[in-house]
């Protein structure tokens, strides 16, 4: 496992890349089961690189990102969802309705 | 200004609208069954419901259904070879059975599948297997039974009243009208949805985006500040219009409010679906923004009965609201955006859905099972609304009209 997972750069966020997740539930669900020393930790170890981590990101093509760079993206969709929970609520997920009930559906295209 | 009685300081929007008075609303509509039943019959299966958009269906035999359990119907909803968009009851002719059964998808014929009937996608029955075991059936008097349908700025109505008493562009009216224009196909490049069954009366759920009073208590920790400021504390809107059935909304943004550093990084490479500040409304039509007010967050079209549309300088929110019975909700909660140029123009859009799914999904939606509990329990008779909360009064005063209609 001593395979370089992340692009050439951002091998220190390697041990934050549980939260690499390919898709919106998923990402619901480790926001949701994660305690928040555990979401404070990843939000401050990638929101310095975050400019960085961007500009990297937008040499690619939406349609030739690779696999390297996908996961380093995947982690900016983590930060996304986690934001939230860090800068406004301090807490995992807001009170409120479960968002594990909710299905979360791209009606026509989008993203991944 | 003149002050009204009892200390209030507003009655503005009332002395705009003195014909829906002041009073106290009864809960009786948001429990009763009985009152539901009249909301289906004189409501739903009446008038033009919004069921999607045209990027849904892009080519000839692409086709997606709709189940509308308050029209009792389910409902075909297909692009046709003409290139036109139409709609049938998803019926087979011959006993029945529901000719599709998917969501969604592509096709050149309908094929019901318990006995293979067959039917082009402008409805007409093209085959029956083993025909000559029926009575001289005559197949072009057996065709799927049509939907009215239409489309309003690349929005897809229908209507399961066989005789549509309006045409979809006369019930949406001027309401209607001063959207037009406003950027929705490339706004509407995607769209992601968020679905739930909720306990609640279907008109809880839309109270709470009929009026903007409740964001700086409810959404405290997350967007309230965003909008509500130090001299507009409560959200007063900065209009609200009534046009028949349907309203408008206008909603201010506190200009002083400072960004999150994750939403000013998301700000940097794309504007947020609900941008509070740096909004434009230049170029849009009149119903966004109507008041140009240089505070201006986001403009809403309440369309009666059930859907919610909001336009902002950065994308589209929408919630529709489908009654399944009087105290449960399947809910819809869309934003529509327009493509992503780059992977972080993708994080910006994601971290907009993510903000609308705490802040609207959760805060929002985390009220409406709590407040059903309580107003089914009888403890109290009726509710009590505000000046700001004028447009709920009007949606009880519209159900009112069509009932006695």
């Amino acid at each position: 496992m001593s395979k370089r997972q992340l692009p050439e750069g951002f091998q220190d966020l390697e041990p934050y890349l549980e939260w690499s997740l390919a898709t919106d539930r998923e990402r619901s669900i480790k926001r949701q089961t994660s305690p928040m020393t555990k979401i404070t930790a990843f939000y401050q170890a990638v929101v310095p690189r975050m400019d960085e981590i961007l500009a990297y990101l937008e040499q690619y093509p939406l349609e030739q990102v690779p696999a390297d760079a996908q996961r380093l993206f995947y982690l900016t969709l983590s930060l996304a969802k986690i934001a939230p929970a860090v800068e406004m609520y301090g807490e995992p997920v807001p009170e409120g309705l479960d968002t594990l009930r909710l299905e979360n559906i791209d009606i026509y295209p989008t993203r991944s | 200004m003149t002050l009204q009685t009892n200390g209030a300081t507003g009655g503005k929007w009332h002395a705009r609208y003195p014909e829906l008075g002041t009073g106290p609303v009864p809960i009786e509509p948001y429990i009763s069954l009985e009152y539901f039943e009249k909301e289906r019959e004189h409501i739903f299966r009446k008038v033009w419901l919004n069921v999607g958009r045209v990027e849904q269906i892009p080519e000839p035999g692409d086709y997606f259904v709709k189940d509308l359990a308050v029209c009792r119907t389910s409902v075909i909803i297909v692009r046709g070879h003409d290139g036109q968009v139409h709609a049938f009851h998803n019926m087979c002719s011959h006993r029945g059975n529901p000719v599709v059964w998917n969501a969604k998808g592509t096709c050149k014929m309908f094929t019901c599948r318990y006995h293979s009937w067959t039917y082009g996608l402008d409805g007409t029955l093209r085959h029956i297997p083993d025909e000559k075991n029926f009575y001289g059936i005559k197949k072009d008097a057996h065709g799927l039974t049509p939907v009215a349908v239409d489309t309003w700025e690349g929005f897809i109505f229908i209507n399961v009243d066989p005789r549509p008493k309006e045409t979809l562009r006369e019930y949406l009216g001027a309401a209607g009208e001063s959207f037009e224009g406003y950027p929705f196909a490339e706004m509407a490049t995607g769209c992601s949805t968020w679905e739930v069954d909720v306990n609640a009366n279907w008109k809880v759920c839309k109270d709470a985006f009929q009026e903007v009073y409740h964001i700086f208590s409810l959404h405290n920790k997350s967007t309230g500040a965003a909008f509500a400021s130090t001299s507009n504390p409560y959200l007063n809107v900065h209009e609200l219009a009534l046009f028949g059935p349907h309203a408008r909304i206008s909603v201010p943004a506190n200009l002083d409010w400072k960004p999150t550093p994750v939403e000013a990084l998301a700000r940097r490479y794309g504007m947020l679906a609900l941008q509070k500040q740096g909004s434009s409304s230049q170029g849009m039509p009149s119903g966004v923004n109507p008041t140009a007010s240089p505070d201006w967050s986001f403009s809403g079209l309440i369309y009666f009965p059930n859907m919610c549309l909001f336009v902002a300088d950065g994308g589209i929110i929408m919630h529709t609201m489908w009654p399944l019975s009087e105290n449960r909700t399947h809910w819809e909660a869309r934003t529509y955006f327009p493509k992503a140029k780059t992977l972080a123009h993708r994080f910006s859009q994601e971290y907009s859905r993510a903000t609308f799914v705490d802040g609207v999904l959760v805060e929002d939606g985390g009220t409406f099972e709590k407040t059903q509990s309580m107003l089914a329990s009888g403890a109290k008779k009726q509710v009590i609304l505000g000046d700001e909360e004028l447009l709920i009064r009007h949606h009880h005063k519209v159900t009112e009209q069509f009932f006695n209609a």
